[in-house]
């Protein structure tokens, strides 16, 4: 059987030309094609993590020792909490921070860089996937 | 023997255009390729973008916009436009950030107290990002 298929492709060259081009377009179009579905489907990942995400700031509360800060991750994923902004009509104020807050988890963190202006101000925390979530007080 | 072969001419032509031939197909075939890859890298770069604005304040001593803006992307982000209820408004460029850097954006333009402002972020791909803020 492969002796005569081999025999009749030595014999007949006509239209080989043709199957070539034909592969070769398919071998880049399949390329274009999975290169951006690949990608489109990351960022979809991208954007599905982000809308999972929540994370509310449930009390600010200033102490002896520095401002107490209270999370609560009402998401199903790990959220990782990057900035804190204190403002006011005044002051805007951003803060570096690095606190991870596990699904369910509801957790409390001293800070004693963070100086609270005076009332009324808003607190804001921004997370690496960039959600926001504010706590005011009047 | 070197002047006998030169005098050969016999198969010059297939064999020339054979030559032709391949370097045709070669060419179309390096364009195609060169052409797929711009497309894609385009694509790729204008799916990957993603700005979070933090914090708009509206400064009272200035009378500046600033808008703090960090790149949650993954692609480094140039800001091409701040417009400012559909009128374009100067702004700190060249205004460049990497992927996960922040910054503030200051955007010159005269607010008023108690006013909303439909403030849109261009970048140079054509993502926006608009919202409405209130000045104090």
């Amino acid at each position: 059987m492969l002796r005569v298929i081999t025999k009749l492709l030595r014999n007949k060259k006509r239209g080989i030309s043709t199957v070539i081009v034909v592969m070769l377009s398919l071998v880049l179009i399949v390329t274009i094609v999975g290169n951006v579905i690949l990608w489109s489907y990351q960022m979809n990942q991208v954007d599905w993590e982000k809308m999972q995400e929540s994370i509310k700031i449930i009390n600010v509360q200033e102490t002896a020792l520095g401002v107490l800060i209270t999370f609560q991750n009402d998401g199903s994923l790990t959220s990782h909490v990057t900035s804190l902004w204190v403002t006011n009509s005044t002051i805007h104020q951003r803060y570096e921070i690095g606190t991870f807050i596990s699904p369910g988890e509801t957790t409390s963190e001293l800070f004693e860089i963070i100086i609270l202006p005076d009332e009324p101000y808003m607190t804001k925390v921004t997370t690496e996937r960039g959600n926001i979530s504010v706590f005011s007080t009047d | 023997m070197k002047k006998q072969f030169f005098k050969d001419k016999r198969a010059v032509t297939p064999v020339l255009s054979h030559l032709l031939l391949t370097i045709v197909a070669v060419s179309i075939m390096s364009l195609a390729t060169s052409a797929t890859f711009i497309i894609t890298t385009n694509l790729r770069e204008t799916m990957g973008e993603r700005l979070l604005v933090e914090d708009v304040w509206f400064e009272q001593d200035s009378g500046e916009v600033n808008i703090y803006v960090r790149n949650v992307g993954r692609v480094t982000i140039q800001v091409a436009a701040i417009y400012v209820n559909k009128v374009g408004q100067l702004f700190n460029s060249p205004f460049n950030l990497e992927i996960n850097e922040n910054k503030w954006l200051k955007a010159d333009f005269d607010w008023l107290s108690g006013e909303s402002y439909y403030i849109d972020i261009l970048t140079n791909r054509g993502t926006h990002v608009a919202s409405y803020y209130k000045a104090p």
